[in-house]
């Protein structure tokens, strides 16, 4: 048994705000109480402990996300994470290859609902074509339910799409037919078509649909133009629907956030919306954003409650995670609050000054200790895309005969198609990436290889740090003649050795 | 007057021996920021392609062949200006040379 003696823990979901001891074993919550004993013991005299913090808004897979999810992670002192609309209901099972066993931070996933393999890129240069609605294979998604529903904790939408506000009525028909909440997406609405509906999503959303980015000061916010909250973000609030502050690039405003706080909705969710465009700064990580909902007048407390009993209830989470219960997973986040002058920037480059910050020092997850490296997540490998252009990466080397024969046959098949890196400019060009993702998986499909081996046999191909990315929106980043020249080049390796 | 294709144009107002830059000038109606490597210059457009953050702050990775704008994080090659992590979109890249202790400019071919 595990002793974390004398810090000061703050369990909201258990009422618990004072110095305490915690006892973990194996893996889960043995006991709170004064004076435990046990065969280790870790002082922890002048830091803040809390049950392992839930951030609901990253970034992992796709385009936006890391090569290293750990980094934004348990890293950071967040021992669960939800993708937030990575991939839709064609790559769930390609988000599920490339990630189970990789992380040690848990990983879950709300899929967006209306783009068949997910976020693309930057959602706001893919163009809003016919085919991201029309793709909505209800008995899929109710299969997919059935099969791996407990990692799916909500589904994404934004309140955008230049179709009018039937797409967003059609998402929360299908979120209510799998039995999840809506997350819905009202930020950075001046780069986005169609957004002349965006404030109906405030009627749509139901009691438990979770409304993020509450604080952007884009149009089509919360904030009337006197300042004032609009009536239907009132009415929203009444019935039941849960607000997100999901700071991300574009969406965090002090402005928004000082008048919507002082007019008393105070949102029941902190996420961070980490991605690669965003750890850098303004973002940096979840504690940094529950810093700046400090500066918002919020206490220690309330910033845990939502980072861990809130997140935990809104999705049906709190049988496992954002309480210390014995029994429970020890999943557990240890921090310091440090006292100092700082500066926190909103996504517009106004700053606000406070006078103490956030520290995660240490996580658990299932009881595993891991001290924190708040900088790992800016390794430039981690967040970048590098495509090894000069030379095959070393992993290259190490394929299987398997893998091999397979990346043959998708060269094959891919020299029958034509596609060129113009297909990114002006703007992604969605048909031909899911012509290419098309045909990858027809080629895992005849090849009968599992996908983990399709997937991470491809990937090595071309990157040093593999991405856990959608395999048609990396084809079409890359030269095809580079694409064709390093697969052949694979499969004829294959050749030499049998 | 914006910059001409192919052709140098001098640079006002800024001294390579003093000047510390990275260093934002115009050329015409142009604005560009001007950075020194290790054996040379390069510049590129002011305002980045994507939200129009200023170009003065963004950094040089990968041994001086990205640059990447700090509001955003969207990496550009110094090369090219074509876009690493941001399809779509591209930086404009000049050639930057020094003349008798003062900077010449032309778009990179």
């Amino acid at each position: 048994m595990k002793i974390l003696r004398g810090a000061h823990v703050i369990d909201p979901a258990q009422g618990i705000d004072r110095v305490v001891d915690v006892a973990i074993a194996d893996g889960k919550i043995h006991s709170i109480g004064e004076a435990l004993q046990g065969a280790e013991v870790i002082d922890l005299s002048g830091s803040y402990l809390s049950p392992g913090w839930i951030d609901i808004h990253v970034h992992v897979y796709g385009t936006l996300g890391f090569a290293d999810p750990d980094s934004i992670g348990i890293y950071q002192g967040v021992t669960s994470v939800i993708d937030a609309g990575g991939p839709g209901i064609d790559t769930l099972d390609e988000f599920a290859a490339l990630t189970d066993g990789r992380t040690i931070t848990r990983l879950y996933v709300g899929p967006y609902c209306m783009r068949p393999i997910g976020l693309i890129s930057l959602n706001f240069i893919e163009g809003d074509t016919p085919r991201t609605l029309t793709h909505i294979p209800i008995v899929k998604w109710l299969d997919y339910m059935a099969a791996e529903g407990d990692r799916l904790r909500y589904l994404k939408i934004g309140a955008y799409g230049g179709f009018g506000v039937g797409a967003m009525r059609m998402a929360k028909g299908l979120a209510e037919t799998v039995g999840r909440p809506l997350y819905i997406h009202i930020g950075e609405q001046q780069l986005q078509p169609g957004t002349d509906d965006a404030n109906e999503v405030f009627r749509i959303a139901g009691a438990g649909d979770i409304i993020t980015h509450i604080f952007h000061g884009n149009k089509y916010g919360v904030l009337d133009n006197d300042g004032r909250i609009l009536p239907e973000v009132w009415d929203a609030a009444r019935r039941g629907v849960l607000f997100d502050v999901g700071f991300g690039g574009y969406n965090f405003s002090w402005s928004v956030a000082e008048k919507v706080m002082a007019q008393g909705l105070v949102p029941q969710i902190i996420s961070s919306d980490l991605q690669q465009f965003n750890v850098l700064g303004p973002v940096y990580s979840l504690a940094h954003v529950m810093g700046a909902c400090m500066r918002l007048g919020m206490t220690v407390r309330d910033v845990v409650e939502r980072v861990t009993s809130n997140p935990a209830r809104a999705l049906a989470l709190d049988d496992r995670a954002g309480a210390l219960k014995p029994g429970m997973p020890a999943d557990i986040t240890v921090f310091d609050v440090e006292p100092g002058e700082f500066q926190v920037q909103d996504t517009s480059g106004r700053s606000r000054a406070t006078n103490s910050r956030l520290l995660p020092r240490m996580a658990f997850k299932d009881g595993k200790l891991i001290r924190c490296d708040m900088e790992r997540c800016q390794d430039e490998r981690n967040w970048l895309i590098q495509i090894a252009e000069n030379e095959p990466p070393a992993a290259m080397a190490r394929l299987s005969d398997v893998q091999r024969r397979f990346l043959g046959r998708l060269a094959e098949t891919l020299a029958r198609i034509e596609w060129t890196t113009a297909d990114l400019e002006p703007k992604f060009n969605l048909p031909k990436a899911l012509v290419l993702h098309d045909a990858f998986r027809g080629v895992v499909a005849q090849s009968g290889i599992p996908l983990k081996d399709a997937l991470t046999g491809f990937f090595d191909c071309f990157l040093n740090h593999p991405f856990t990315m959608q395999a048609g929106v990396f084809l079409i980043r890359v030269p095809r003649r580079m694409v064709l020249e390093r697969l052949q080049a694979a499969s004829q390796s294959a050749l030499v050795e049998q | 007057m914006s910059v001409v294709e192919g052709e140098w144009q001098r640079i006002d107002g800024v001294d390579a021996s003093t000047a510390r830059f990275p260093v934002r000038t115009k050329c015409g109606t142009e604005g560009i920021v001007i950075f020194r490597t290790g054996d040379g210059y390069f510049g590129v457009q002011q305002a980045c392609p994507h939200q129009g953050g200023s170009m003065t702050n963004a950094v040089l990775q990968g041994n001086g062949s990205m640059i990447r704008c700090t509001r955003h994080n969207y990496v550009f090659r110094t090369a090219n200006g074509n876009p690493v992590n941001c399809p779509g979109f591209r930086l404009k890249i000049f050639e930057v040379r020094e003349v008798e202790g003062r900077l010449q400019v032309r778009p990179a071919a």
